[in-house]
């Protein structure tokens, strides 16, 4: 994406992200998603780990809502396209002169906003069912840090979503993309359990950096120098995902144009 | 100045068949088609199911790159400055799909204006006075889901109006409507002429054409066959009546033998529930109608008409010569 177009179309990003949630609030399968799914991951793993005191806890109430906010993106995102497809709505958004990659910014904002829910969900969970005290250890920290994460999710489900558009039958594939990162980024357990060749790439994925400054600020007394290190990685990858993403719609529009798969058709 | 120029278009669909043996299949949806349209103008594109009209409404709305050929509108090129374009144009695919149904009818409308740049201060003026020109004042807090289909084209005319574009696409924008919503749909494409917007209408109703366009052109199979005025389409018949029989189940063959008599130009049958209507046109008028019910002998046969032709006789006429 144009980095000017955010600005250029700030207005337009807000009323595509307001639409799309009264859209998808309406849908059962994004409830699933965003509320359903995290709470038996956050319930499952709130047994587990009953052993180990109310930090533990903290890390899964992050740690769940954190898989809500992938899921969230990969699966609501990625279904509002192919569903704008079946719909019809699809031939419209792209004959807008409305740049598309703004339109699919306003349509994950909305996705990983309401995502958040998820995190409030395993929050009361802990809470009032495991009867755990929670508090964040650097609440301001955790907040300045939870607005960059949205934004590096944002962007990483930008470099996704061109080949939602591309491809009718892409959502086989979403199965298997959702485990792969829960695990490789640190969402529930750290990657430091993982075997060691399969660090670098857990580095070169944006929402491992959201994973670990959120689980520090609160979860734990992380120094300033390692937060301020997981933002900039956040944000240089967030602009890396913008620039890629720009080319991947250009490309991957284009070829929906020639391949005539903007409709079901 | 030509709103739309359109040269030797062609339009190629790909697709892969087979799963293990797996080749690829070349389906010619447009094979080279030119005309111009010109501002103002209402142009009616006109062809049998998959002649190539919503293929050709696509390119040039910037929705499916040509295969081959060069296209203009508002005197932008269609792939190369596709989004100077978008700007001047509206298009409607018929049909009810296309709008977001968990939106209101206001909430779509004020979601189209956002993607079309429409400032929020000109929307809120626009979208009440485009509810109410499309007949829809009132309504326009329902979810459009629970809105009638008559209702939904409407919505889609408000919709591809919000940025006032001055040239507007229709592909079959009545299709499905009943009768009473097919003429409020015209009227309202009527207002849309007198505001000199230049408008580009496929349909399958010939009198719809006859009644709107301009222009028409006639494609088939991908080729335009004839490009008139809808009295200049009539003149291709002019030298013809039409003589019309009512038969009740008169078989393939039967049809087949009326067709090889010498003096019948052209035929086509519409079905009408358990009876047929037989169209035969003939330069013999109403001399042809004994030999016509000599071959029909053994057949039920209801109300025999001899008339002068119209602009659907000119069509069939077109389309079956140069099938």
């Amino acid at each position: 994406m144009n980095y000017g177009n955010l600005f250029k179309y700030w207005r337009t990003v807000l009323v595509v992200a307001e639409m799309s949630i009264r859209t998808e609030l309406n849908d059962g399968f994004v409830l699933f998603a965003i509320v359903f799914q995290p709470m038996i991951i956050a319930i499952l793993a709130l047994f587990m780990l009953r052993e180990k005191g109310a930090d533990f806890a903290m890390f899964v109430v992050v740690g769940s809502g954190l898989t809500g906010l992938w899921s969230s993106l990969l699966f609501v995102s990625g279904n509002s396209i192919n569903t704008e497809r079946w719909t019809g709505t699809l031939e419209s958004l792209v004959g807008m002169p409305t740049p598309f990659d703004v339109i699919v910014f306003g349509k994950n904002l909305a996705n990983v906003f309401q995502s958040l829910l998820s995190m409030v969900v395993s929050y009361l969970l802990a809470a009032f069912f495991f009867g755990y005290s929670l508090s964040l250890t650097q609440p301001l920290l955790f907040f300045v840090t939870l607005l960059l994460s949205m934004f590096a999710f944002i962007c990483f489900g930008l470099t996704i979503a061109p080949v939602f558009v591309m491809y009718r039958s892409i959502q086989q594939w979403q199965n298997a993309m959702e485990f792969p990162v829960y695990i490789l980024c640190g969402f529930l357990f750290p990657i430091a359990m993982l075997p060691g060749w399969s660090t670098p790439i857990s580095y070169l994925l944006p929402p491992y950096w959201a994973a670990i400054a959120l689980h520090g600020t609160s979860t734990a007394m992380m120094p300033f120098g390692q937060i301020a290190f997981a933002w900039g990685m956040m944000l240089i990858f967030s602009l890396v995902d913008l620039v890629i993403a720009s080319q991947l719609f250009k490309i991957m529009l284009y070829k929906a144009r020639v391949d005539a798969t903007l409709d079901v058709d | 100045m030509n709103a739309i120029e359109v040269e030797h278009l062609r339009r190629v669909y790909r697709a892969q068949i087979g799963v293990f043996n797996r080749s690829i299949k070349e389906v010619v949806a447009v094979d080279d088609i030119s005309f111009e349209v010109q501002q103002g103008e209402l142009f009616g594109l006109l062809g049998p199911n998959g002649a190539g009209k919503t293929t050709t409404v696509k390119m040039l709305t910037t929705l499916l790159i040509p295969s081959l050929g060069f296209s203009r509108v508002a005197g932008f090129d269609v792939v190369k400055q596709a989004n100077e374009v978008r700007k001047r144009i509206g298009f409607i695919f018929g049909g009810e799909r296309g709008l977001y149904w968990r939106l209101s009818g206001d909430d779509n409308l004020r979601y189209f204006a956002s993607l079309y740049g429409v400032e929020p201060e000109v929307s809120k003026k626009r979208i009440p006075y485009l509810m109410e020109m499309v007949g829809l004042k009132g309504r326009g807090n329902e979810r459009v889901g629970g809105y009638s289909r008559g209702m939904k084209q409407r919505l889609h005319v408000a919709r591809t109006l919000l940025h006032d574009p001055d040239i507007l696409f229709l592909d079959e924008p009545t299709i499905g409507l009943d009768p009473v919503g097919a003429r409020e749909f015209r009227n309202v494409i009527l207002d849309l002429q007198a505001q000199k917007k230049t408008i580009l209408l496929t349909t399958h109703y010939m009198f719809e054409a006859d009644a709107l366009s301009d222009r028409i052109a006639i494609i088939n199979k991908g080729l335009v066959i004839a490009l008139d005025t809808p009295s200049g389409l009539k003149k291709h018949v002019s030298d013809l009546s039409v003589v019309e029989v009512e038969t009740f189940g008169a078989s393939e063959a039967v049809i087949e033998k009326l067709r090889a008599l010498p003096f019948v130009d052209a035929l086509s049958v519409e079905d009408r529930e358990q009876k047929q209507m037989l169209l035969i046109q003939t330069e013999r008028g109403a001399e042809a109608v004994p030999d016509v019910m000599a071959a029909l002998d053994g057949q039920r046969v209801g109300r025999v008409i001899v008339r002068e032709p119209t602009l659907e006789d000119a069509y069939i006429r077109l389309v079956e010569g140069a099938s």
